[in-house]
């Protein structure tokens, strides 16, 4: 008797615990591809100027975030409210699908606001211009690589990374641009210098920090965190700079609204552009002070000195991308 | 249930029988079932030459071949070393011989993973600590050992999993009669003969009982391979059934792809488990009884001392040295800085305690599922088996094989099989919740919970039961204070051979994870897949922490109910 009584009780302890997620205030969820570095401190920014929403995020590679978008979908309940990843064709994608929510943030109305998507209508804002150049490990690489080419050189011979571009938005983006600029001829030749595609755009930084690659291409904020923690790296932009959008974009029928919107207003503020500024990579808008340590430009100047692309073909030219790069990294 | 006390015993014996029937049907039959009907059987009509077709495609055709590869390597690898130890602490004079029995146990509480984690810090090709220092000491080219290699795949698997052969092993050849190697001894049989014609056939079918479990588990493991081997693109079953799941959207193809792998997997597991009930079915093996006499030990002479320095070093290299890298690791400011004072510090293992919300819900969710998970089986798994060991109803064949299932469904079948039966397709829709979670751990360790408790009420004499029933108690009555006393010490152990397990569970979770259901084995995984490397393996040593102390727990109160 005694027995049953114990574990009728410790049952019922265990099933309230796992039940008792749902909170009574407003609650969010933000699917992203951010590092914990970055979406950590916005969390909590947020949190701050919002205590009655409740706000949690998945941080995981936008691929592995649209498959469970995807998933959820099919089952009924997406339960992300917000989307805000690296992919910009997913965006794309979804706004034709009719999945994402218009929104106009009166933000975007600032005049120090920048906006690098031409035919911008409400469904999606960019929230942060990722900037991607080349990592390199000081104890390995002794002169900054000063352009793209440098990396068929002998420095970099079997050890330059570039992650999956199936795996990480920005590694597609950066494979797209890359392409576009220097033709497919860039891929091959890296490839006859042993360059190796890693996985998620975190490990090649990671990997390159321990010595494992002497350098590979590296998303600004994911780097910058590592250096700024003591890693024998530095980031180099060479003239033609990469940058990929970041947007950020509703859910469409998400039960959330309200709470949304704040968080698109409150990501596009000046208040959150200074932090992810001061994460190491590039804000929306002009009237934010972007530390010195980092070398990065102007937002206004990087983009005049961007690879432009039109996203909609890059959208649709994906998976064929994605495969032929893969083929000429991998000789097949 | 105390409902059904009033009722007759046969009304009653149906209701278990009915209530175990369902329990095993609803959490493991029923996905096994959705998965071989997912894969042969498309748009209402069965179709096998899409499954050929997925089968030929070259990317399934090889992680087939690699999990075969990696299977065969490993059980080879893992046989050696676990009969050559099990030998070896058994039946010579090896120095100090219950130590080092205790100390080749260990690795059992090691998660592969995290081993292989371990592993990949010290041995990458470039920047592994261990390649690194003899590149830099003796101006080597390349790397002394390249861990991202089927080789390395086998030697991080068989490093943590020959204990299954080991425990067997010395189980066999203690029990073994001694008067036999005696005799044959005595008519004149050299040393050779006798371990050729009297030991080696007694303890095979042990030997091949461990061997055939390692098979088992490595053909469906997925934490080691995930760590090293997609790096080159070496893909076995359970990680192409993850890669494509996760990158394809969850779209029908991949699905697709995935139930016909997982179906090869279940057929395999099940020719396994029925070549293993061949092999130890065999009536002359019964040879080796129960009595312990002491047997005679060989005498090493002059290689006491250095066999006993190899086992040692064995230890240090295999689990020493792998957990204080984990712990050193995850110490690290940032991965790749040296093991000096000043980069060192505790930052990581306050962050993911008491900072960051993925770790923080990760270990929570860990330790409830476990024990959420550990209950629930612990409770059905002794009805289950009450009913196959010890009623006598009609339909008992049904559970019989129902009861069998569970052993024989790896873990990346019953994560798919969940996928499809509880998504909302019939009614009910636990994914991206913590329940589809907790469903899938009840299936995954029902086998555990099951041999528990029936091996505890084998040995609970029905003549008791019949005392008591002729005494005039109800059948409900017997139950309480004859049986669940005397099982106790196997719900106890069934308890523990769950939670335990499940505190550092990957293959499953790694497929039903959600934003707020990351268990520790995700965590780890998906922190060093993200370039986290310190903060993971901080998690690992967490993680490691909790599982020494489970243990330790674990043995003392053990200790307690057989003193």
């Amino acid at each position: 008797m005694r027995i049953r009584f114990a574990a009728l009780i410790l049952a019922t302890v265990f099933f309230s615990g796992l039940a008792c997620d749902a909170a009574a205030e407003q609650s969010l969820i933000v699917y992203t591809s951010m590092k914990e570095s970055l979406i950590g401190r916005l969390r909590d920014g947020f949190a701050k100027k919002h205590s009655d929403i409740k706000m949690d995020y998945q941080s995981a590679g936008a691929g592995k975030l649209m498959a469970k978008i995807a998933a959820e979908g099919e089952s009924g309940k997406i339960l992300a409210d917000v989307l805000w990843t690296s992919e910009v064709p997913d965006f794309y994608d979804m706004k034709q699908k009719g999945k994402l929510e218009k929104y106009v943030s009166p933000v975007t109305g600032d005049s120090a606001f920048l906006n690098p998507f031409a035919d911008y209508d409400g469904h999606f804002a960019a929230a942060r211009l990722g900037t991607l150049g080349i990592a390199y490990n000081t104890r390995f690489i002794k002169t900054a690589p000063k352009a793209w080419q440098d990396l068929f050189g002998a420095a970099y011979k079997n050890a330059f990374g570039i992650a999956n571009p199936a795996l990480s938005g920005t590694a597609y983006m950066s494979v797209a641009l890359l392409g576009k600029q220097f033709g497919w001829e860039f891929f091959e030749k890296l490839a006859a210098n042993k360059a190796r595609i890693g996985k998620g755009s975190g490990q090649v930084i990671d990997d390159t920090a321990a010595g494992e690659l002497v350098a590979s291409l590296a998303v600004d904020y994911i780097a910058n965190d590592k250096i700024s923690k003591g890693a024998t790296m530095a980031l180099a932009y060479p003239p033609e700079m990469l940058i990929a959008p970041s947007p950020v974009a509703i859910i469409k029928g998400t039960p959330n609204l309200d709470a949304a919107q704040k968080f698109v207003d409150y990501l596009l503020s000046r208040e959150a552009q200074t932090i992810i500024a001061e994460e190491g990579t590039l804000p929306v808008r002009n009237d934010v002070a972007i530390p010195q340590k980092f070398g990065l430009p102007k937002p206004d100047e990087a983009l005049k000195r961007s690879i432009k692309i039109n996203y909609l073909e890059m959208m649709a030219q994906k998976e064929a991308t994605v495969k032929k790069f893969v083929d000429i990294l991998q000789k097949k | 249930m105390s409902a059904l006390v009033k009722k007759n015993s046969l009304g009653m014996a149906h209701v278990i029988l009915g209530l175990s029937i369902a329990v095993l049907v609803i959490v493991v039959a029923v996905p096994v079932l959705l998965i071989f009907l997912n894969a042969f059987w498309a748009e209402g009509k069965f179709n096998i030459t899409d499954v050929i077709a997925v089968l030929r495609e070259p990317e399934t055709y090889q992680a087939l071949l690699n999990s075969l590869i990696i299977a065969s390597g490993t059980t080879l690898g893992s046989t050696a070393v676990g009969t050559f130890f099990a030998w070896l602490v058994t039946r010579t004079d090896l120095p100090f011989k219950k130590f080092m029995r205790g100390m080749f146990l260990v690795p059992f509480m090691l998660p592969s993973f995290i081993g292989a984690l371990a592993w990949k810090m010290l041995l990458s090709p470039r920047a592994g600590y261990i390649n690194r220092f003899f590149m830099d000491a003796f101006g080597l080219d390349g790397p002394i050992f390249n861990i991202y290699s089927y080789l390395g795949i086998v030697a991080v698997e068989v490093m943590y999993l020959f204990p299954f052969v080991f425990i067997q092993v010395c189980g066999a050849l203690e029990r073994m009669d001694p008067t036999l190697e005696e005799s044959a001894r005595i008519s004149g049989a050299g040393l050779f003969t006798i371990t050729r014609k009297i030991t080696i056939p007694l303890v095979l079918p042990s030997i091949l009982s461990g061997a055939l479990l390692i098979m088992l588990y490595s053909m469906a493991h997925f934490g080691t391979v995930a760590v090293l081997g997609i790096e080159n693109g070496i893909y076995n079953i359970p990680t192409l059934i993850y890669e494509r799941i996760h990158q394809s959207a969850g779209s029908f193809a991949s699905i697709r792809t995935g139930t016909v792998l997982a179906s090869v997997l279940v057929v395999s597991a099940a020719f396994i488990i029925w070549l293993q009930g061949k092999v130890l079915g065999r009536g002359r093996y019964q040879i080796i009884a129960g009595k312990s006499f002491r047997p005679v030990e060989l005498k090493l002479r002059a290689l006491r001392w250095p066999l006993l320095g190899f086992c040692l070093l064995y230890i240090g290299f295999t689990i020493v040295l792998p957990t204080a890298v984990i712990f050193l690791v995850g110490g690290l400011k940032t991965y790749g800085l040296p093991f000096a004072p000043e980069n060192l510090s505790l930052v990581n293992y306050r962050f993911i305690l008491f900072e960051y919300q993925v770790t923080k819900d990760a270990i929570l969710n860990s330790v409830t599922l476990g024990l959420a998970a550990a209950f629930i089986t612990m409770f059905a798994g002794v009805m289950i088996s009450y009913v196959i060991v010890k009623m006598r109803v009609r339909g008992k064949g049904i559970l019989e094989f129902l009861g069998m299932l569970p052993f024989s469904v790896p873990g990346s079948v019953i994560a798919l099989g969940v996928i499809l039966a509880w998504s909302g397709k019939y009614g009910v829709n636990l994914y991206n919740t913590v329940w589809i979670i907790l469903v899938a751990y009840i299936a995954r360790y029902m086998a555990f919970s099951l041999k528990a408790n029936s091996a505890a009420l084998e040995q609970v004499h029905d003549s008791l039961m019949e005392a008591a029933r002729a005494c005039g108690a109800s059948m409900w009555q017997t139950l309480r204070d004859i049986v669940l006393p005397l099982v106790r010490p196997g719900m106890l152990a069934a308890f523990f051979l769950i939670f335990l397990p499940s505190l550092r569970e990957l293959t499953v979770s790694i497929m039903l994870y959600a934003p707020t259901t990351r268990t520790i084995g995700v965590a780890i995984y998906t922190l060093n897949e993200d370039g986290e490397t310190v903060v993971s393996a901080a998690l690992a040593g967490i993680a490691l922490l909790l599982i020494i102390t489970g243990q330790t727990i674990i043995n003392r109160v053990s200790a307690k109910y057989q003193g």
